[in-house]
């Protein structure tokens, strides 16, 4: 049995529809309008325990919304949601046990009092005996660099702070399963890379992780699956590598040659790939198919022509595929 | 046990979520002071030819007012805008993802504020006293009565305050609620003025709702106006709107969820 099982789930909002201006206001008052949005629709999914899956999708996908069904927060329209065995709008209590949940643009520190004072009554909360506790909070410490914050009031943090603390708070009870919904959000570079050295731990250490997030450095890092979501419904669902393999195939050799070569030799020596010119003499873009011709093999045709002088490659990034996929440009699957 | 710890947690928490604010306590305290003052002059003007008014004399009429003061001032750090808040902002999924019961935790927080709440009160109530000369005290089982009528107000108030917010997930709006129950309580709790001033029809209305409880109940008793078996049964009436009260709010709850959305992260 998957430790998360979906079927079928759809959640249907009723949206008030408004006339624009004050006409508009006036006419909803007397006889509203709604219209219903499909916010998810239809979706299926398996995780099975200690994966850790990237829950990928445009502004508006419908992400946020089969968190918050995942966790019992909303009630699905139909379908049916297990986690470990319990649905979690009906066993609301008894799932959130089992979870820890993040939601990156909203904060679950007390926000009138120091950090310490949120832990102590998370603790209280989740029932965690004091020895785990400190233990947990040590390695907070360590990974997190919580000490220096817990005796901050939390109002007064830095995005960077509060969010280090709110992870750690969201994990504090040793969920098996985490649900972190833009946990880099807002970040500089060096909390960033915290947190994802952090979530790679937790990961390696079986920690079930559904991670939403539109930093793809995060997906990279650290997860093997992607699920990628749009207009509620689910649009691949595959491991991250088949994805670079099937779509990324595109390497750029950018290349910088110690004399002016007409494009035209360098086209008809790299029949194969396709060669763009840069604004300076002698400098040129080389796109190839990655598994049908190697960097090797371009060096050696360009070479009779010219010295290089230069030479930067970039790998395809999955960043590509899935700003083709918002684009419209690319169908998965 | 391990959730009895939870909802002290809560309580503990709340309880110092009001200390953080020193300011706006002695604020509140100053703020308590000067309206009851001069609420005692409104009142000792209309007392001044007569010997009662809605069968309070002088001596208890100023008790009444304090009393009214005092419920009032129960559960309000509480903060039945923050619930509807989060509720309405959508915080309310923070409050969802934890393993424990959400009307309990919210009882738990009122609580929390109930101490230095009664220590506002006293604080007035010092104040007044110092300002207008002292004021009658209950004495023996009539004091108890009191005690345990007002110890009643807490839970039927809160009942009261988290049904309101229960009605934000249809009116998107808290404010307009606020008001609404403010108004309607004012008038048929016996704040604004003893119920048996009240026109009849007016007092029929407040027979069969539950704001008297809150507020007439506990000042009666305590000027003396209802004593002995009839105290009891009012003390009784507060125990069964609390226990109804509680568990139709548990009922709204959970037709009121379903309308929950939350937007956005």
């Amino acid at each position: 049995m998957s430790l998360v099982e979906v079927t079928g789930l759809t959640k249907v909002f009723r949206r008030p529809v408004k006339d624009p201006g004050f006409r508009g206001a006036l006419r909803h008052l007397v006889s509203p309008r709604y219209r219903d949005v499909t916010a998810v629709e239809r979706v299926d999914l398996r995780i099975e325990p200690g994966e850790a899956v990237a829950y990928v999708g445009p502004n508006g996908a419908g992400k946020s919304t089969t968190v918050k069904l995942l966790t019992g927060i909303i009630v699905p329209t139909s379908g049916e949601v297990r986690v470990a065995g319990l649905s979690p709008h009906r066993d609301r209590i008894a799932n959130a046990r089992q979870v820890g949940v993040l939601f990156g643009q909203r904060s679950q520190l007390w926000w009138d009092l120091p950090v310490r004072e949120s832990f102590t009554l998370l603790r209280d909360m989740y029932g965690v005996p004091d020895s785990l506790y400190r233990a947990r909070m040590k390695r907070f410490d360590e990974v997190l660099d919580l000490g220096s914050i817990l005796p901050v009031v939390a109002r007064k943090l830095s995005l960077g702070q509060r969010m280090r603390a709110d992870l750690a708070a969201a994990l504090l009870h040793g969920p098996r399963i985490a649900y972190l919904d833009e946990p880099t959000i807002g970040l500089d570079i060096a909390v960033r890379d915290r947190v994802r050295e952090f979530l790679r731990q937790l990961r390696d250490e079986g920690t079930t992780i559904m991670l939403t997030t539109h930093d793809l450095g995060d997906i990279e890092d650290v997860c093997e699956r992607l699920v990628i979501i749009d207009r509620g419904r689910v649009i691949y669902d595959g491991s991250l590598a088949a994805v670079k393999d099937d779509f990324a195939r595109e390497r750029r050799i950018h290349l910088q040659l110690a004399s002016p070569v007409p494009l035209a030799s360098l086209s008809d020596r790299l029949p194969d790939a396709v060669v763009v010119a840069g604004d300076e003499p002698g400098e040129f873009t080389v796109t190839v198919d990655r598994f049908r011709q190697t960097a090797g093999a371009v060096i050696s045709a360009v070479l009779p022509l010219a010295e290089v002088v230069e030479l930067r490659i970039d790998e395809p990034a999955i960043e590509d595929v899935i700003r083709k996929v918002y684009a419209g440009e690319l169908r998965l699957a | 046990m391990s959730s009895y710890v939870a909802y002290f947690g809560l309580f503990r928490t709340s309880a110092r979520t009001v200390l953080a604010y020193r300011m706006s306590f002695w604020l509140g305290v100053l703020g308590g002071i000067l309206p009851m003052v001069s609420l005692f002059a409104i009142w000792g003007a209309l007392l001044s030819g007569e010997r009662s008014l809605g069968g309070l004399d002088w001596a208890q009429m100023r008790a009444y007012l304090l009393v009214t003061f005092g419920t009032g001032s129960l559960l309000a750090a509480y903060g039945d805008f923050r619930m509807a808040n989060r509720i309405l902002d959508g915080r309310v999924a923070l409050d969802l993802v934890k393993p424990v019961d959400y009307q309990r935790s919210r009882f738990a927080e009122a609580l929390g504020g109930v101490g230095m709440e009664l220590l506002s009160v006293g604080l007035v109530t010092c104040g007044v006293v110092i300002i207008t000369g002292p004021v009658l005290v209950p004495h023996g089982v009539q004091a108890l009565l009191f005690l345990a009528a007002m110890a009643s107000v807490i839970p039927l108030k809160f009942g009261i305050m988290y049904l309101t917010c229960t009605l934000c997930f249809y009116t998107q709006n808290y404010v307009g609620l606020f008001w609404a129950r403010e108004t309607i309580s004012a008038l048929l709790s016996g704040a604004l003025v003893p119920i048996a001033l009240l026109p009849g029809w007016l007092q029929a209305v407040s027979g069969v709702l539950p704001f008297a409880s809150v507020v007439s109940t506990p000042a009666l008793i305590y000027v003396g106006a209802v004593s002995g078996f009839h105290a009891v049964q009012l003390i009784l009436v507060q125990v069964l709107w609390t226990v109804a009260l509680w568990f139709a709010a548990r009922l709204a709850w959970r037709f009121a969820i379903r309308r929950l959305t939350v937007h956005g992260g």
